[in-house]
């Protein structure tokens, strides 16, 4: 069976917090995501703002990448927040197969339904047929993401150079024609378009037709004020000055060069922890109370400690 | 879609010009990128300079290099350019580049299309590859003039990644059956009513033993140590576990940095590394250190261990012996690459050498790329 396109127009209004974007005016669209991204509580520059305009506009599939904890999977749930449609999430690992990423067969269903026809008269191509339709089939996240009705989903592809190479050749193809096909049912093409959004830690480097399929996106750490506004956005029991205090401390420590420098969820989290301890001001004490949410490892821990903590206070 | 740009069309012209400009800059900015920017740039409005920045920056770029690169590129042209712009954008290609890297405008027309300009070049890598490689597989490495070397470096990368795949293809012959793939196992049987007769099996891929991994990095080995890390790093793709130390006249552990990283970016990281790089060599010392703290990593059952060193040892014989022996006793196989095996008339007999020889698997040179290459059938 093949699922036709359709190409009904896209009804989104009762999803709730959509927003037409405004086409042409380049800036608005821009300013839309700027502010529409901080209402969901993910600040955001202009530079990540165009290029998720971009993929709204030109519906290409975007890479982030960033070091750890700068939020690039936070990209594409906020995104879809944003316009209001569904997110579909392949975490993807070594070994990933097509059989998880794709699609599946219902083994045990498929063998139980051979097992209550063996009686019937029909013959073995109806079986087959049977057995081998929609009723059987496992959907997994990138099937899913060309089957969505009603509009085009958000499709995260996170941590894609975990994946293998040849998973990263699959998904080439699927990426420049927006089709599936299962051999027992035939090629399924998208209905909608999704909004592609692909992360990586950049453990090793993807290739370049991949790459050149998408546009591209380098996360940085933030800003000190940036780091600030993202504080005080998640977090906004925090008082100014403890913010403050904790986002100097962090952004001191990314200098220290060690193996795993914290990213902005070590801020969030040592602020949150800050807050529980009910610390009303960073101290020595307090450092050493909250190390476990900055560093990582021993050695980065010892490191931490040697560089003198009175240096974090200062600022 | 480029309609919208029309009316503007002295824009639309200098993003060509600019597409065109970060190529010769090294950006990959083909044909399909030029179009896309052309879209980007009717959606975004040609206004803002700094939104058109981000675009043109999230369209031409594909890795954080060039992320870097791009901020440059876009700086020096529009700064070049900036009292032609935007509207009366009649600013000739020529006058752009030339300045720059001193290109005639015939040889910027030539490139046309970034595609074809980039197989053309690829194309001529692999020719001077195939009668390079005959001719630098045998050359020692400390022997290699500068052009060469690089010339090397970019064979030896190829290569060394063809092996690791050949090595990662291989199979064992299989005592157990795997899982029953239930998958093929129903497809298979369809025609037999579904009854499972005529099982399918799966197993999984076999995977490689650990690897660990000393590599001499004192003075006597300088001339060779960039290549043999190069060679490590490729290796460890296909091992399950690597562990990677270098060592001079102590034993510092790089295997993180080795790990989650590209080549780049972990050479730039071991350049930063304190570890007396071209120091004296205390091969005893640094085995005793490995045995003290890292012992653990070894198993006999499935571990390969490597010593890449030339073994002029400073320190004393008997300690190596011992050391050697107790790392032996808890290892699959203990492979020596001695650089100097290459030469003609070398003997070990340096005393840390022949101190060591008794307890070596495998003794084999690592002065040339073929030598390198000629390991596969150890790992």
């Amino acid at each position: 069976m093949v699922l036709e396109v359709s190409r009904r127009a896209v009804e989104v209004t009762t999803m709730g917090t959509f927003q037409p974007l405004p086409s042409g005016a380049g800036n608005q669209g821009v300013d839309a995501i700027v502010s529409g991204f901080e209402r969901l509580g993910y600040i955001t520059d202009r530079s990540l703002a165009t290029a998720v305009y971009l993929v709204t506009k030109l519906h290409k599939p975007i890479l982030v990448e960033g070091h750890a904890g700068l939020g690039k999977t936070e990209v594409a749930k906020v995104l879809a927040s944003f316009l209001g449609t569904r997110l579909i999430r392949l975490q993807c690992y070594e070994g990933l197969d097509v059989n998880s990423a794709v699609y599946e067969w219902n083994y045990q269903k498929q063998l139980l339904a051979i097992k209550i026809e063996e009686g019937s008269d029909k013959t073995v191509e109806e079986k087959e047929r049977h057995i081998f339709s929609p009723e059987f089939l496992l959907e997994r996240p990138l099937l899913q993401s060309i089957l969505v009705e009603d509009a085009s989903p958000v499709l995260l592809i996170d941590e894609i150079d975990r994946a293998d190479e040849a998973f990263e050749a699959f998904l080439l193809e699927l990426l420049s024609d927006y089709q599936i096909t299962i051999p027992e049912m035939g090629t399924i093409h998208a209905k909608h378009v999704p909004y592609v959004v692909l992360t990586s830690n950049r453990s090793r480097d993807l290739g370049d037709a991949l790459k050149r399929r998408c546009l591209y996106q380098w996360i940085d750490y933030p800003t000190l004020e940036k780091e600030m506004r993202i504080v005080r956005t998640r977090l906004p029991r925090i008082e100014e000055d403890l913010a403050r205090q904790v986002v100097g401390y962090v952004q001191a420590v990314r200098q220290l060069s060690l193996s795993k420098p914290p990213g902005v969820a070590e801020t969030l989290d040592c602020a949150e922890a800050l807050l529980t301890l009910g610390v009303p001001k960073l101290n020595q004490e307090a450092i050493e109370q909250t190390l476990g949410c900055i560093s990582k490892s021993v050695e980065d821990g010892a490191k931490i400690r040697t560089a003198g903590v009175e240096r974090f206070l200062a600022g | 879609m480029l309609g919208s740009v029309e009316q503007s069309s002295g824009a639309a012209r200098t993003i060509v010009e600019f597409c065109r400009f970060a190529r010769e800059k090294g950006l990959s900015a083909g044909v399909q990128e030029t179009l896309d920017a052309l879209n980007a740039a009717a959606a975004l409005g040609v206004r803002n300079s700094d939104e058109m920045k981000f675009g043109l920056r999230s369209i031409l770029c594909s890795s954080k290099d060039s992320w870097d690169l791009f901020e440059e590129c876009f700086e020096t042209f529009w700064r070049e350019s900036a009292p032609r712009l935007p509207r009366r954008a009649k600013a000739p290609p020529k006058e752009l580049a030339s300045p720059v890297d001193g290109r005639s405008p015939t040889s910027l027309m030539s490139t046309g299309s970034g595609d074809d300009a980039s197989s053309e070049k690829d194309g001529a890598q692999a020719v001077t590859g195939a009668s390079a490689r005959e001719r630098l597989g045998q050359a020692d490495f400390s022997t290699l003039s500068h052009s060469d070397l690089a010339t090397l470096e970019q064979i030896s990368l190829r290569l060394f990644k063809q092996m690791s795949r050949r090595l990662a293809r291989r199979r064992r012959i299989a005592t157990s059956r795997g899982q029953v793939d239930l998958r093929r196992t129903i497809h298979r049987n369809i025609s037999r009513g579904g009854d499972p007769m005529n099982l399918r099996y799966r197993e999984r891929k076999p995977r490689p033993h650990r690897l660990v991994t000393l590599l001499d990095i004192s003075g006597s080995m300088s001339s060779y140590s960039l290549f043999l890390v190069k060679f490590l790093y490729a290796l460890q793709k296909h091992f399950r576990r690597v562990d990677t130390f270098l060592f001079s006249t102590g034993l510092v552990e790089i295997t993180s940095l080795f790990r989650a990283q590209r080549l780049q970016d972990a050479l730039d990281a071991l350049s930063q590394q304190p570890a007396g790089w071209s120091g004296g060599t205390d091969i005893g010392g640094s085995l005793r250190a490995f045995n003290h703290i890292h012992r653990r990593k070894l198993r006999s059952s499935d571990t390969l261990f490597v010593i890449l060193s030339d073994g002029w040892d400073t320190g004393d014989p008997g300690v190596l012996a011992t050391e050697l022996y107790a790392v032996k006793r808890r290892v699959r196989r203990l492979i020596w690459l001695n650089p100097l095996l290459g030469l003609k008339d070398y003997e070990p007999i340096a005393s840390g050498m022949s101190a060591a020889l008794p307890h070596v698997d495998v003794f084999a040179p690592a002065h040339n790329l073929d030598s390198l290459l000629a390991l596969e059938k150890h790992l």
